[in-house]
């Protein structure tokens, strides 16, 4: 794979031509910085296998070309930094513990203010993710997090570095792959406060965001952007990219404009609420049973299974979380509220801080589930392997099977060349086995009734069948070749006049926002979410205790109350009935078949007698 | 048409039962057993005026159609279930075997497509 880059004058100026602009939401407290200040206000730790983490380089005395140099490294160890001053959350620092209140009371204080969420997000989805969702949020309790305090210390440290230098920046990258010129603008935020800050999934320091410009070259020398890259949580593919041209792109001059998503900093095309589910996968063997189930009551039975659920539903359990990206706080770049800072160019030769740090940004919290754990800078991942944004930024975009205009053309002609050889040699193939299967066919016929011939007729039969089934196989790839030819010839008089694919025909699945309609809900409605789950629960413990004698029909009753209400509120009432009606139907086809059930097997033989009758019968009236 | 016949069907299983009941010897402190099945048929009056609503709005192509003859042929279920936990009465098995059928067919493919866009204009509600 080609990738090399241009030289550093002409990597800024492209950097500059096309770096976005990004609208945060009112609220958000953390803005791209550069690495440099952070790393400074930073302390470097290693956590060991079975130990206690040991500080390697204590705050203030760590640099960028100190961080590249990681001792005490051994299998299993980990390096990461600590940005959050441990001397402010300690209560017998002079005054920290009033600082940090101060600030956590200020900051409440001022979110309450800026920030109003939305519709609650657990109004937006079921009664089962929401219970999945209280035990996730007991689950951070054992867990490692991210300590409460850990959002006020880094605001409070970043504001002193910001008064030290108010600066916003990134850290841009610019390469050659597969004919494209990628622009990687990385974006370094000091704190992720999407769990404190806006009831999101997680709470970590540092954290990395991209966002990439593909460019395409002309014969002339100019460049011309082509498509653009948001990375959102840990999405990729051909959805992250929309093409220059797509009316969802905003763009202020050549600058796309990012709306950044409150605390999580993931980057969309549009401003708006975004629900995000985090996916638990059903264990393999239950999944396999539920998908067979699926199968037949789908293709069996022809029966309805729903919108969105054809893809065999291996996760069963989510757990939702409303991203914010309204863009209405602060805005950075061109026409906004503040002006970027000259970049921090990550050039050829890669900058020792990005490729010899293998560690993680921020506090290593030791979660399983890693959700709370810092990222690993721009050129890793979290387990030290090099991430594919950094190796392949092209394939993680889902580009790499897309070629720059320049050179479509080209690959259409190639393509159509190879299959046209393909067609050729196939049709030569075809004549030969035809000929040969007419002369077995001849042959064949020679023999037929000559009882002498008879072991040698049964084993032409078997070639005779196995060459047509290959001939049929092979005149199939010419009629197949021979109809993509033709496509392949349409499409390139299609582009030679100068028309181009649908702007959004890769997309599969956009991210799209909740929309007016989603976002207009009662106040009764929220209510009823987010006290629902609990109330069920003490109903329940209310029948087990008052109600033992009709425990079964009450806990009926009042599950399909629960039931009913939700439905209502959550415009499904056509699910319930229908979710409820087959498994009411099921009961009762298990109580008929154990009431009748030597009654249904001699019903059953009779119908299949009659039947063979009815078909003979027929038969002898033709 | 399914709907109306299972309407049909209710009112001559409710009227099979009146005529066996043996009304001149009716004796209030001890029911016969063909009176309390009778007394508890009345459960079904209300799943039947739904039927009756849900072809007539089918016959009308009302989009609402749908979820009344499911929520009927649910209710009916239910009843019959109900009463199949308590005095297990011989006309609930016919009603239970009809209204399964009735919950497969409303849920078919090809049914549930017919009324998906007025279901999806109304939020699935």
């Amino acid at each position: 794979m080609k990738t090399e880059s241009p030289g550093v004058e002409a990597a800024t100026a492209l950097l500059r031509r096309f770096e976005p602009v990004i609208r945060s939401t009112t609220g958000d407290k953390f803005y791209p910085m550069d690495v440099e200040p952070y790393v400074r206000a930073c302390s470097l730790w290693v956590q060991r296998p079975g130990e206690e983490a040991v500080c390697v380089v204590p705050g203030g005395k760590l640099s960028l070309d100190r961080l590249a140099q990681q001792p005490m490294d051994e299998a299993g160890a980990v390096h990461f930094l600590k940005f959050t001053d441990t001397e402010d959350l300690r209560s017998d620092s002079p005054g920290g513990r009033l600082r940090v209140f101060r600030s956590r009371a200020k900051d409440r204080k001022e979110s309450t203010r800026a920030f109003r969420a939305g519709r609650g997000r657990l109004a937006r989805v079921g009664y089962f993710s929401r219970f999945v969702d209280a035990l996730y949020s007991i689950a951070l309790l054992a867990r490692g997090r991210v300590p409460g305090e850990s959002a006020a210390a880094a605001s409070v440290a970043y504001e002193r570095i910001m008064a030290g230098q108010e600066h916003y920046r990134y850290h841009g990258r610019v390469l050659r792959q597969d004919g494209w010129i990628v622009l990687q603008y990385w974006l370094f935020y000091p704190f992720n406060d999407w769990r404190s800050g806006f009831f999101g999934a997680n709470d970590h320091e540092a954290d990395w965001e991209k966002v990439f410009v593909y460019l395409s070259e002309t014969e002339a020398g100019e460049v011309r952007p082509e498509w653009v890259a948001y990375a959102a949580h840990n999405y990729t593919g051909d959805n992250l990219r929309r093409r220059w041209d797509d009316p969802e792109l905003e763009k202020v001059g050549e600058h796309p404009v990012i709306y950044v998503g409150a605390g999580s900093h993931a980057s969309y095309f549009a401003p708006g609420e975004y629900l995000t589910e985090l996916t638990l996968p059903l264990p393999s063997p239950l999944a396999r049973v539920a998908g067979a189930i699926r199968t037949f009551w789908k293709t069996r039975l022809g029966q309805y299974v729903g919108d969105g659920e054809e893809d065999g539903g291996s996760g069963y359990f989510s757990i939702p979380f409303v991203d914010y990206a309204r863009g209405d706080g602060l805005s950075v770049g061109e026409g906004g509220d503040r002006a970027w800072d000259e970049p921090r160019l990550i050039a050829d030769p890669t900058p020792d801080w990005v490729s010899d740090y293998r560690g993680l940004w921020g506090l290593y919290a030791r979660d399983p589930f890693e959700g709370e754990d810092a990222p690993a800078g721009p050129m890793y991942n979290r387990d030290k392997s090099v991430s594919r944004a950094w190796y392949d930024p092209v394939g993680w975009a889902g580009l790499d099977k897309v070629a720059p205009p320049t050179e479509t053309l080209e690959a259409i002609l190639e393509q159509r060349a190879d299959i046209i050889s393909r067609c050729s040699t196939l049709r030569t193939e075809i004549e030969d086995k035809s000929r040969q299967l007419k002369k077995l066919g001849a042959e064949l016929a020679a023999m037929r009734d000559r009882s002498h011939l008879d072991a040698p007729y049964r084993a032409g039969t078997r070639r005779v069948a196995e060459l047509s089934r290959e001939l049929d196989r092979l005149r199939g790839k010419l009629a197949t070749d021979e109809a993509i030819s033709e496509s392949l010839a349409e499409y390139a008089d299609r582009l030679r006049a100068g028309e181009r694919d649908q702007a959004r025909a890769h997309i599969s699945r956009a991210h799209k926002p909740a929309s007016e309609d989603e976002l207009r809900v009662s106040r009764v409605a929220e209510a009823w979410a987010a006290i629902s789950v609990s109330l069920m629960l003490i109903s329940f413990v209310g029948i087990a205790m008052f109600e033992r004698e009709h425990i079964i029909s009450m806990l009926v009753f009042s599950i399909a109350f629960f039931a009913f209400v939700e439905a209502g509120f959550r415009g499904r009432l056509v699910n319930l009935v229908s979710s409820a009606n087959i498994g009411l139907a099921v009961v009762a086809t298990l109580i008929i078949f154990y009431e009748f059930f030597w009654q249904l097997v001699v019903a059953a033989v009779l119908v299949i007698g009659l039947y063979v009758l009815w078909d003979n019968l027929r038969e002898l009236r033709r | 048409m399914l709907l109306i016949l299972e309407v049909i069907g209710l009112v001559l299983l409710g009227g099979y039962e009146f005529l066996q009941v043996d009304w001149r010897d009716i004796d209030l402190r001890t029911l016969q057993p063909q009176a309390v099945e009778l007394a508890v048929f009345a459960l079904f009056i209300p799943s039947a005026i739904l039927t009756l609503l849900s072809a007539l709005s089918f016959l009308f192509l009302y989009r609402r159609g749908w979820l009344l003859a499911a929520i009927a042929q649910g209710l009916s279920l239910a009843v019959c279930l109900w009463l199949y936990s308590w005095f297990q009465p011989g006309y609930v098995y016919p009603i239970m075997a009809y209204c399964v059928l009735m919950i497969l067919y409303l849920n078919s493919q090809d049914v549930r497509m017919v009324f998906r866009t007025g279901q999806q204009a109304s939020h699935e509600n």
